[in-house]
């Protein structure tokens, strides 16, 4: 069995079954504790329209399969109108065998073979990718002008620190801190610099799987070519990419660590001492990449049994991907051992957190969908009493803080790495 | 199938944004469950596809509702309003319909704590008010389909039945006053709500004569009486410690049970002791849930996947008639109170106890609760519909569920519906045992030709059952050809029917395709 994304048609008895339930507007139903955070879908929040859930994009790609709609420009906005987090996904799994996010990805796969797809954005950003090795289209020899001349960096270290488009360009004091972290600690790394290119998350995401897979290619083999036998990463976009995308078109025995991971880690072994106080109320929030969509894709092999007329189910069990083991509790442990921050949790967490509403292509061709999505996730923080909002991805940092700037709100945000350096004795 | 100037007006009323013709659009909303068995029952290919409608609208407000109705007199279009939108009936029966989306009318308007009622818009959900008003110690009716559908339609628009009725009732027993735009597009409040000072959602009868019955009677309009913008209902106090604390990622959830609730599974050797267990069971009050499902409908309720439901299933072969009692209490003295009663009941009505042999987990309280542990029928084999439906006494009801057993079990010889042994049956008592609803949930293939036509012919043998045997009148008694073919044997209630259509809507504006037409159809 292919872990490739298989064709939309092989999905037409998954769309067929859907129940039109809407249990994939709403976070698992045994998770709702109150009315103003009880739903789970920054689209549908966004655009109402039934087309905008995850079950209702089931539906258009039914419709699309069996030629009842054609395209047109309102079909690819819904197409697209959708971060592609996958909250749909871990409500409906919960007692259902759908898989609307699977669904949406054909959808998107399929726009673009069709030669629809994707949107002007989606195809700029992709263009740049690949002439500049980023979706900005910023100076690829300036990728590493965030690098301070204190920070050590080793040419040959085993692990190698994956700074991303994000964190390299528009974040880059995630890239300071966790480097300056990382020298504290003692622990050798290398950067790649000009030989990082884009993890290929952007092209991925839009829907381009065929122009992705030469870029997989090559960066697992750069890794390879350097001597990398593990590699962190701050960006959750690009964690996800490695760790659940990569190996489905590209098997490697790198390992793929996310820095909250690595911190926690390094904690456990007391190689990274956190002494000073930050006493700060802070809530955090689950990136989509770093939580329920980081899950590996898994191998099945077996057969579907009947062993009751019309009750099919498959031998063994087929392993499902609901967001029961993303990195959830790394980032928390590491902020609880944060002496004098006092962790506060928002109501939608880990696998069934609310997404800050920047991905899937969604803040390149929808820029205010993004900033809704974030102002609503903003909103659920400031509900918490906390004055700080962390969390551990350089692209929900940036929507967040655009949310934040455009609200006025009086609320700080801090990357993880951030607040574990301000931690860390100088 | 709209004009411009038709789509124009209902713009001018919600905005560009909040209305739409695109036919992508449009056809998720021709999507249904169960449509496929709609299809056949209208001689149309077994399609999960009904009518799609002429254009969707979002409005946000009661005056946006009334303007709207004013829109489709004017025009002579139909409109289709639905709420959370879950099943067949919540599709426009002819395509120069408006789905009216009530998704934007999303707010709890008020929690009357000291009087124990809610009023909601259309689109809350059974598990946002029950969140919210477990927050002052007290809970709602939650509708048996599930915790994510709308209270205010199944308390104004549908049965209503649900998991915890032995002490909530069915939904059409928790309304009180209502806000309902007519399909004139004027505005009628019923019950206190009419009142002109003082007006207040407290009742839902007078003055005057009440208008309860004639707005949903048995099993509601599904729209085809106009637009519920607002429904007050009752709220009863949460059975047990008012927490809820669920920890671990999904699916392997765990719930902090609270303090003094527990599950009993009594297994019966027949069906005289069944019915007398009921009866007792709800004549001492004893049941927050009290309902009799059968061995796969318990194994389903508890497992997490159909291959653990196959498993249980297999496992299970003592258990025949279990009889399901959810016990909540508020304090230790309560408590033990009531287990001595339940385990003291257990031994009068010659059951035993079978709890120990079942593998519950604890989330499955929480799902209990949350009104959950139906949602599991979907898990066996990704569609399901109930038929008969009836709701009369518990002697009725165990009648039903008997005679049923023979007629299913031909169809599941024939391998279009699931094997459940015939006995797949939901009794759920109401008001301490005076009532009782019963229905018979089957399990088919909604991607199977074969499966969805026999499921629809089994359906359709119910409903004569349900005549020829004198049983209720079923659940799915809808539309003109249902009730002309109904009626006529049950007092001829469909001219009355249509008589109250036609004062309502004299023009058939409300879609009445799952209700009946103001003027008989040729």
């Amino acid at each position: 069995m292919t872990l490739e994304l298989k064709k939309l048609a092989e999905y037409k008895d998954i769309m067929e079954r859907c129940l039109r339930c809407s249990m994939c507007k709403w976070i698992p139903q045994v998770q709702i504790k109150s009315w103003k955070y009880a739903q789970v879908c920054p689209s549908i929040d966004e655009y109402n329209f039934h087309a905008y859930s995850g079950g209702g994009r089931m539906i258009i790609a039914l419709s699309l399969l069996t030629e009842r709609i054609g395209y047109s420009d309102e079909l690819l906005n819904i197409i697209y109108r959708c971060t592609s987090c996958g909250a749909c996904s871990v409500s409906c799994k919960y007692l259902n065998d759908l898989e609307p996010l699977e669904v949406i990805e054909a959808l998107r796969k399929k726009v673009i073979e069709d030669g629809v797809g994707p949107l002007p954005a989606h195809k700029k950003y992709m263009q740049l990718t690949e002439e500049v090795h980023n979706p900005y289209g910023d100076t690829h020899s300036k990728r590493l002008a965030w690098l301070p001349a204190d920070v050590k960096v080793s040419k040959n270290a085993e692990l190698a620190y994956f700074v991303g488009c994000t964190t390299s360009y528009r974040r880059k004091e995630i890239a300071v801190a966790t480097t300056r972290i990382l020298n504290k600690a003692g622990v050798e790394f290398q950067l790649l610099g000009e030989e990082e290119f884009c993890c290929g998350s952007p092209i991925l995401r839009a829907g381009a799987e065929e122009r992705v897979k030469s870029l997989i290619k090559r960066n697992i083999d750069k890794f390879k070519d350097r001597g990398i036998k593990k590699v962190i990463t701050s960006c959750a976009g690009c964690y996800s990419t490695m760790k659940a995308d990569y190996p489905r078109y590209y098997k490697h025995d790198i390992e793929i660590l996310h820095t909250s991971e690595l911190l926690e880690q390094l904690l456990k072994e007391g190689k990274l001492k956190l002494t000073k106080k930050v006493p700060l109320t802070v809530t955090y929030h689950d990136p989509c990449h770093l939580g329920r969509c980081s899950e590996p894709y898994k191998e099945w092999h077996g057969q579907i049994m009947e062993p009751i007329s019309l009750v099919r189910f498959p031998v063994p069990p087929k392993p499902i991907r609901q967001g029961t083991y993303g990195c959830y509790y790394p980032p928390r442990n590491v902020l609880k051992a944060i002496p004098g921050l006092t962790l506060i949790e928002m109501e939608r967490i880990k696998e069934y957190a609310y997404c800050c509403g920047a991905g899937g292509g969604v803040k390149a061709a929808f820029p205010d969908f993004a900033l809704n999505t974030a102002s609503r996730r903003v909103e659920e923080a400031q509900d918490t009493g906390a004055k700080v909002l962390a969390s551990c991805c350089p692209f929900c940092s940036t929507n967040l803080k655009d949310a934040i700037e455009a609200n006025k709100i009086n609320m700080k945000f801090y990357d993880l790495t951030e607040l574990v350096l301000m931690a860390m004795e100088d | 199938m709209i004009k411009d100037n038709e789509f124009e007006a209902l713009e001018k009323i919600v905005g560009s944004q909040n209305v739409t013709r695109d036919e992508a659009i449009l056809d998720t909303y021709a999507f249904q469950w169960c449509a496929e068995i709609i299809n056949v029952v209208n001689d149309r290919p077994p399609a999960r596809y009904y009518i799609r409608p002429a254009a969707v609208i979002l409005p946000a407000t009661t005056d946006e509702v009334q303007q709207i109705v004013k829109v489709c007199n004017q025009y002579k279009l139909s409109f289709k309003a639905f709420s959370t939108g879950l099943g067949p009936w919540n599709c426009v029966s002819s395509e120069r319909t408006i789905q009216v989306d009530l998704r934007r009318m999303n707010k709890i308007v008020k929690i009357d704590v000291k009087n124990q009622y809610a009023v909601v818009e259309p689109y809350i959900s059974g598990a946002q008010l029950q969140a919210e008003t477990m927050k002052f110690g007290l809970n709602c009716h939650m509708p048996g389909a599930g915790p994510q559908v709308s209270p205010l339609a199944s308390a104004t628009s549908m049965g209503g039945p649900g998991f915890t009725s032995a002490s909530t009732g069915f939904a059409g027993r928790n309304v009180l006053g209502v806000e309902l735009v007519l399909p004139t597009g004027e505005l009628l409040q019923i019950g206190s709500l009419g009142l002109k000072s003082g007006s207040d959602w407290y009742s839902g009868d007078g003055p005057g004569p009440s208008l309860r019955g004639i707005m949903r009677g048995f099993m509601g309009a599904k729209s085809g009486i106009g637009i519920f913008t607002k429904v007050a209902t009752k709220l009863y106090p949460f059975p047990c410690e008012a927490k809820w604390e669920v920890t671990g990622e999904s699916p392997n959830y765990e719930f902090h049970i609270p303090n003094y609730l527990k599950f009993y599974i009594i297994n019966y050797k027949d069906w005289d002791s069944l019915t007398n267990a009921l009866r007792r069971f709800e004549e001492e009050e004893i049941g927050f849930m009290c309902y009799y499902g059968s061995t796969a409908a318990v194994c389903a309720s508890f497992a997490k996947s159909r291959q653990e439901l196959a498993s249980q299933y297999a496992i299970h072969t003592r258990l025949k008639l279990p009889l399901t009692i959810m016990m909540a209490a508020v304090s230790e003295r309560e408590y033990q109170h009531k287990q001595k009663l339940v385990e003291g009941l257990i031994e009068e009505t010659g059951g035993k106890d079978y709890t120990p042999k079942l593998k519950i987990r604890d989330i499955s309280f929480a799902e209990a609760l949350r009104c959950l542990l139906g949602f599991h029928g979907f898990l066996i084999t990704g569609a399901f519909q109930s038929t008969h439906g009836g709701m009369e006494t518990i002697d009725m009801a165990a009648r039903m569920a008997q005679l049923n057993i023979p007629l299913k079990r031909k169809f599941i010889d024939k391998k279009v519906i699931a094997d459940d042994r015939g006995e797949g049956v939901w009794i759920a008592t109401y008001e301490r045992g005076h009532m009782a609803h019963c229905e018979m949930p089957t399990m088919y293939d909604s991607t199977s030709s074969e499966s969805i036509i026999g499921m629809t012919e089994y359906s359709h043998a119910c409903d004569v059952m349900d005549l020829e045997e004198h049983l209720a009148i079923p659940f799915f008694i809808e539309g003109d050809k249902h009730h002309e073919w109904y009626g006529p044997h049950c007092m001829n209630y469909h001219i009355w029917l249509r008589k109250i259509k036609e004062a309502f809507d004299p023009h058939n504006i409300a879609d009445p395709g799952f209700y009946i037409s103001s003027k008989v159809q040729s």
